[in-house]
């Protein structure tokens, strides 16, 4: 028994078909047709207390549908949860004292109160002491830099200020949970590393226990060592980072903008795209450096400029696919 | 008495809020007010030659049109039915099932916010001065005025409990129009807002008195200008305090099935 335990989870979504035309509006009115849409199918995993996991697949995988179910917003068509010992969608209320949420594409603060005003309403709304809402934004503030935007309206922040806050917020009750879904996604360099960090502080210091989910590997790297990999709904992998790595993050990705266009001959890599003068290759880095990728390269053409890139969780997936394998 | 406190704090928000939003008071009044003339150059048409009609004078019909014109302006304060739809459209519902309180309380507090600060700076001003300037029928007695305002909230609780309930059948019919059209189509009719019920039909007046609408205008409008009175008064009110009930009641059943039912868009 987990904190968390998800048992042989499923949802299913039902997309109402528009039917054409008139007389397909009448008789929409007495039978529907519906598509039937599987978002997360039979997932199992639990999560002990204290543990901080990646939840993490490609867009459209069902990880935010599998978050919905754990925080109680929507109810399972097949399987079990419970968190905490609760059923999320049968004591939503209770639940929602244990947990914090923060879902990256949408704030959960009051659109046209400044910020400040949303903690305040917070505090009511989960009956915080004075001395827990003082330590607790006096931490906050000091890590996230809330106080430059204190009197702001939430609508009116940027993206990461609008993320500090939202985390912030998540937390002023002391969950023992925190749900974070795609915390990081649009932030840039700096934003996304504060938010790791105290994504960390809070895992570590607090001891609360973090799912977290994104198709950002380098939040994983950074922050998770354990990480759950969903595609299509299913769990492809459940287990330590580190053997993912291993097999499947040796790829990695030069882009050369070449001085003019060029058939490039390279051992060792592969040509996965070219647009004009920029090209795009591949190649694994136990059995060539860049160095000497870069060497070929410039032997044929001058390079303007290049960039490394590590693979994206996507093309992590695509390689599990295309060689066939899964890992755990 | 926390979650009162809580839910308090929600109207005081609200009340905040709606200050940032003056100007949206100000053009819902004007348009309160051109509706109320309107319908005062209507009956005044239609009572034109005439003495009493059915028993009421037209200063009477007129008091009813002000007193009417005057709660639904506070009504207008809060829109249940278009919050709903508007947060399941966007998915911001999330954000209320993920808290710990009760989504149609939190709404219901938050409106009054909204309402006080829309009756104490618009609505109650204007319609003090219209009420002075125009010799229009007021209460007469102080009982009048306590049964005037009960009633009025009364009305009030009804129809927000009858118009959530349209609201959440969002819930099942997420692309159609028709749920809302049905309710306000029978608010204007059956509510009182724009014709008593003691100009209708026999048939009519009779489906009216068995539908919950007639609590929300009909009722305070005509404790207002004196049309109800005594015994009748009596049955009246009794028969709002049952449909409220019976309409909160309805109401919690459909919110805990719409709550097992929901689905969030986006993210
Ligand atoms: N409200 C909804 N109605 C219908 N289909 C949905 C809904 N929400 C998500 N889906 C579908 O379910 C799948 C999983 O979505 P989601 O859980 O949001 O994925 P992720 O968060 O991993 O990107 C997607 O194919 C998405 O299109
Ligand atoms: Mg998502």
């Amino acid at each position: 028994m987990g904190i968390i335990d998800v048992n042989h989870l499923s949802k299913q979504y039902f997309i109402a078909k528009r039917q054409e035309g008139m007389w397909g509006a009448v008789r929409s009115l007495f039978h529907r047709e519906y598509i039937t849409k599987t978002a997360v199918e039979d997932v199992s995993f639990s999560i002990e207390a204290g543990e901080m996991v990646g939840y993490i697949g490609p867009n459209g995988a069902g990880k935010s549908t599998t978050i919905k179910m754990l925080t109680g917003i929507l109810v399972p068509s097949a399987g079990d949860v419970t968190v905490g010992g609760l059923v999320p969608y049968r004591e939503r209320q209770k639940n929602a004292r244990q947990i914090g949420v923060v879902f990256g594409q949408r704030s959960q603060l009051w659109w046209d109160l400044p910020t400040i005003e949303s903690f305040e309403l917070l505090k009511q709304v989960y009956a915080i002491s004075d001395q827990q809402y003082r330590k607790n934004m006096d931490t906050f503030t000091e890590i996230l830099r809330l106080d430059e935007f204190y009197q702001t309206p939430v609508r009116q922040l940027s993206l990461g200020q609008r993320m500090r806050a939202d985390i912030a917020a998540s937390l002023l009750h002391d969950p023992a949970i925190l749900f974070l879904d795609e915390p990081t996604i649009g932030l840039d360099v700096v934003a996304k590393e504060r938010m790791r960090t105290f994504i960390q502080e809070m895992n570590q210091e607090r001891g609360i226990t973090v799912i977290l989910t994104t198709h950002d590997m380098a939040d994983i790297e950074r922050l998770c060592k354990r990480m759950i990999l969903i595609d299509q709904g299913r769990v492809m992998y459940d287990g330590g980072l580190s053997k993912i790595r291993d097999r499947f993050g040796k790829s990695r990705i030069l882009i050369v903008d070449l001085e003019k266009d060029t058939q490039l001959q390279v051992q060792g890599a592969e040509l996965i795209r070219s647009e004009g003068n920029r090209k795009w290759l591949r190649f694994n880095r136990e059995e060539i450096t860049a160095a000497q990728l870069i060497q070929q390269v410039s032997i044929q053409a001058d390079i303007q400029d290049l960039s490394l890139e590590e693979p994206e969780i996507d093309s992590i997936i695509r390689q599990m696919y295309e060689e066939g394998l899964s890992v755990g | 008495m926390r979650q009162l406190r809580l839910y308090l704090e929600f109207s005081r928000k609200a009340f905040q809020r709606s200050a940032a939003y003056r100007f949206d008071a100000w053009t819902r009044l004007f348009s309160n007010v051109i509706f109320l003339f309107m319908w005062g150059f209507i009956w005044f048409a239609l009572y034109s030659g005439k003495g009493d009609v059915e028993g009421v004078s037209f200063e009477s019909m007129l008091s009813y049109i002000v007193v009417s014109q005057m709660l639904q302006g506070v009504h207008g304060a809060g829109t249940p039915l278009w919050e709903i739809q508007e947060r399941v459209r966007t998915g911001d519902i999330a954000m209320e099932m993920m808290r710990p309180y009760d989504y149609p309380t939190r709404s219901l507090f938050s409106d009054f916010g909204n309402i006080a600060f829309h009756f104490l700076t618009a609505v109650l001003p204007l319609y003090v001065v219209l009420f002075a300037l125009f010799d229009l029928q007021i209460p007469t007695s102080m009982s009048q005025w306590i049964l005037f305002l009960l009633s009025a909230v009364l009305g009030y609780l009804i129809r927000y409990s009858v118009e959530l309930t349209f609201g959440l059948l969002t819930f099942w019919l997420m692309e159609t129009g028709g749920v809302e059209d049905i309710f306000y189509f029978s608010i204007s009719l059956f509510s009182g807002s724009v014709i008593p019920l003691w100009f209708f039909p026999d048939w009519l007046e009779t489906l009216a008195y068995f539908l919950p609408f007639q609590g929300i205008f009909f009722v305070p409008n005509s404790i207002f200008v004196g049309q109800l009175t005594g015994q009748a008064l009596i049955e009246a009110m009794l028969m709002q305090g049952i449909w409220l009930v019976v309409s909160y009641v309805i109401l919690r059943w459909v919110w805990s099935r719409a709550a097992l039912k929901i689905v969030v868009q986006g993210g």
